[in-house]
């Protein structure tokens, strides 16, 4: 039934359901899915192979608002694997192209933007009103800057990232999971923005998989990768899941109570060795 | 013999082999055995103190070898270690 507005009882449109009909459809989603990323704002940052992917599967999943945080303008560089941008678009700001592109996939999306990367000087700004967080950055600083943040807000964020054909992923939920720092607390020396290798493949595969992460967060539907980072190697199609865990002397995270039941299920989990005894 | 699977970015020490049987009792002598066959990945995974680099993860067949005895995990004939530095690509 539809009010004066022409929604229905979960604020979808005869539109939204005709476009989104075989997601709805999916176990656990239904017309409340499609409602909550109707309703969702999801941060991304950077744009490029991964977050790019991320922001367009995002739009066509239906999200109703993405934040994006880019620099720059597209480069020749940038064409061999950023899904949102095309030659003639060279030389133009790269937000402008994210976002041209993504309303032409879905002209109901809002779309904000930021010509700046996250940096800890933004993050603040950039997360107002934000429900879900999907980290695609170059730089840790980016990252750390991120997931800071995410932990301060107590906001859901997705990590994802690769080099060559490996890649990584798993959702932060802070206090529930280990943060960035909790896994990496210190940058390899020699990680700057030119040192990863990467074809598209390599890096729409992890944000594939990364935004299906962030669609059953938003929605409720299947199961979230928690306490579990998915690494892959394309080079010999190898996935494992590998179990991580939440450091007591995290210095981003380690001051938020630890989940009782973890705690009671695993007193290896709720202390493992502290990184200064590794 | 336990295995070893190695990371793109240490490839470039070990002639591209992904994979590789090492000796061991424990994660810290498999990881020392690794060193002595490639010297030249030496201080690539452990600092001079011979702690692990914080920058990178070592995994006891899907586990986190922090949530078992760091580099003291002990290691059966088939353990398989993963080695996976922190990335950031995009």
């Amino acid at each position: 039934m539809e009010n004066l507005k022409g929604t229905d009882e979960f604020g979808l449109t005869e539109l939204d359901h005709a476009i989104y009909e075989r997601q709805i459809r999916l176990p656990g989603f239904g017309p409340e899915g499609q409602a909550r990323l109707k309703n969702a704002t999801v941060l991304i940052s950077r744009v490029g192979g991964l977050g790019g992917t991320a922001a367009m599967m995002m739009a066509r999943a239906g999200v109703g608002r993405l934040v994006l945080a880019h620099d720059g303008v597209i480069e020749p560089e940038n064409l061999n694997r950023m899904q949102l941008a095309f030659r003639k678009d060279l030389g133009r700001p790269r937000t402008e192209v994210f976002r041209e592109t993504l309303q032409m996939i879905n002209p109901d999306l809002e779309v904000v933007t930021c010509t700046e990367n996250v940096s800890d000087a933004n993050a603040r700004e950039l997360f107002e009103g934000v429900d879900l967080v999907i980290d695609g950055a170059p730089l840790f600083e980016e990252r750390r800057a991120m997931n800071k943040e995410a932990v301060r807000r107590g906001v859901p964020l997705v990590m994802a990232a690769m080099f060559a054909l490996e890649g990584y992923l798993t959702v932060i939920e802070p206090g529930q999971t280990p943060c960035l720092e909790c896994l990496y607390p210190e940058t390899p020396p020699y990680w700057t923005i030119d040192v990863f290798p990467a074809i598209a493949a390599s890096p729409v595969v992890i944000a594939t998989l990364g935004t299906m992460e962030g669609i059953k967060l938003l929605t409720g539907c299947g199961e979230v990768l928690r306490n579990r980072l998915l690494y892959f190697d394309l080079t010999d199609n190898s996935f494992r899941q590998l179990k991580v865990s939440r450091r007591p002397d995290c210095h981003v995270c380690g001051h938020l109570p630890w989940p009782e039941a973890v705690a009671a299920a695993s007193p290896v989990l709720a202390a493992p060795t502290p990184l200064s005894s590794i | 013999m336990p295995s070893i699977h190695i990371p793109t970015t240490l490839r470039r020490f070990t002639e591209n082999e992904r994979s590789i049987a090492v000796s061991g009792a424990s994660v810290g002598e498999a990881l020392q055995a690794f060193e002595q066959r490639y010297p030249k990945a030496a201080g690539q995974i452990c600092d001079e103190k011979g702690d692990l680099k914080s920058f990178i993860a070592v995994f006891v067949n899907d586990t986190d070898i922090r949530m078992l005895g760091g580099k003291d995990t002990p290691l059966r004939e088939n353990d398989e270690l993963h080695i996976i530095p922190a990335m950031a690509g995009g």
